[in-house]
């Protein structure tokens, strides 16, 4: 099962599709969480995840903002959306009844 | 490349900085580390730690291995200070020779030289090939050890250069140790009895057999690498 931040990893993914790269998904983490993490915490995980073969990822274009440098871009593979999916369900199944997920659905 | 241009006021002295450090990373995380805190605008201090912490994190692994430990405490570290120590008893020793003294002679001396040489050399081939990985930290421990020394070098008749008589050696050494794939043999089982037969007119000095094993072994690693190269390779080709 993937970890808390792999999931995070993978979802922020999945949401900027194919302009998924390792800054906007830095970016998409700290809207979501309101904490930024880490370069080092951001590139490691992505590896590992690459490793299991959940992301796929290449060097892409090279943009002036960036100081001409290129982008890691990612996406998640059929196997990574499959393992998020089965994250979520998990979490979803296991906070059904407490307090906070009850008071969370009133509130939405 | 274009100039990363840093928010905040960031200088271009700040820059060299992180892309000092940054070359400690691959090509590939260097290229897209910089360009990202380049892109979020991150202050030289933010980027430094951001780039110090990737750089940690890629390093820890490596260090799961016992290799890099060998290379740097059990190398490099006291490496450096007995050649330091050998490199002032050979300039103490090219001094008394100069000066007309009879002992211990010219002899001892080219002989204590070509050890010098093969101990530092084999020393830093054996650091380039034990974990080229962590190279770059077994050198900076070296130089650590030899600025400590450098520090508290009290002979008035030498200089304290004459400590680092061993460096161009063994930095030639550990060249050509990040540079080979594969030891010979024949030669480094020559280059090991070679310098072994160099280290017999100090088996007489008391406790001189430790210092001579610590600055031999690299040679007889170097000898048991290329034993296992050529076994493997029988096998291959036994196959």
């Amino acid at each position: 099962m993937l970890g808390e931040f792999e999931y995070l990893i993978i979802t922020a993914a999945a949401s900027l599709g194919e302009n998924a790269y390792s800054a906007g998904i830095r970016d998409e983490i700290a809207r979501a969480t309101g904490r930024k993490c880490s370069v080092g915490a951001l590139y490691t995980t992505v590896d590992r995840l690459e490793a299991k073969g959940l992301v796929k990822t290449w060097m892409g274009e090279a943009t002036p903002q960036r100081g001409g440098r290129a982008k890691r871009m990612v996406q998640v593979t059929a196997e990574g959306a499959r393992e998020a999916e089965h994250f979520y369900n998990a979490v979803n199944r296991v906070t059904r009844n407490v307090s906070w997920a009850r008071r969370g659905l009133r509130v939405t | 490349m274009m100039p990363v241009n840093f928010r905040n006021g960031s200088s271009w002295l700040n820059l060299s900085w992180l892309e000092l450090l940054a070359s400690g990373l691959s090509s590939g995380d260097r290229e897209t580390v910089l360009g990202d805190l380049a892109e979020a605008g991150e202050t030289g201090a933010q980027a430094f730690l951001a780039v110090a912490g990737l750089l940690i994190r890629r390093q820890l692994p490596v260090w799961r291995n016992w290799r890099p430990w060998l290379a740097a405490f059990g190398l490099a570290i006291p490496g450096s200070f007995l050649l330091m120590g050998f490199s002032v008893s050979i300039a103490q020793t090219y001094q008394s020779v100069i000066g007309g003294g009879v002992s211990p002679g010219l002899t001892m001396l080219l002989g204590d030289i070509g050890l010098l040489a093969a101990w530092s050399v084999t020393g830093g081939f054996a650091l380039g090939t034990i974990s080229r990985r962590t190279t770059w930290i077994s050198a900076a421990l070296s130089l650590l050890a030899c600025g400590f020394c450098l520090g508290r070098f009290r002979i008035d008749s030498l200089s304290r250069l004459c400590l680092l008589l061993f460096l161009p050696p063994a930095m030639a050494g550990l060249c050509f140790g990040l540079r080979t794939s594969r030891i010979r043999f024949g030669a480094s089982l020559a280059v090991a009895i070679a310098m072994t037969v160099l280290t017999t007119p100090h088996w007489n000095k008391p406790g001189a057999w430790l210092a001579n094993w610590m600055l031999s072994w690299p040679a007889w690693y170097l000898v048991a690498i290329a034993w296992r190269h050529k076994a493997r390779r029988r096998g291959f080709d036994a196959r």
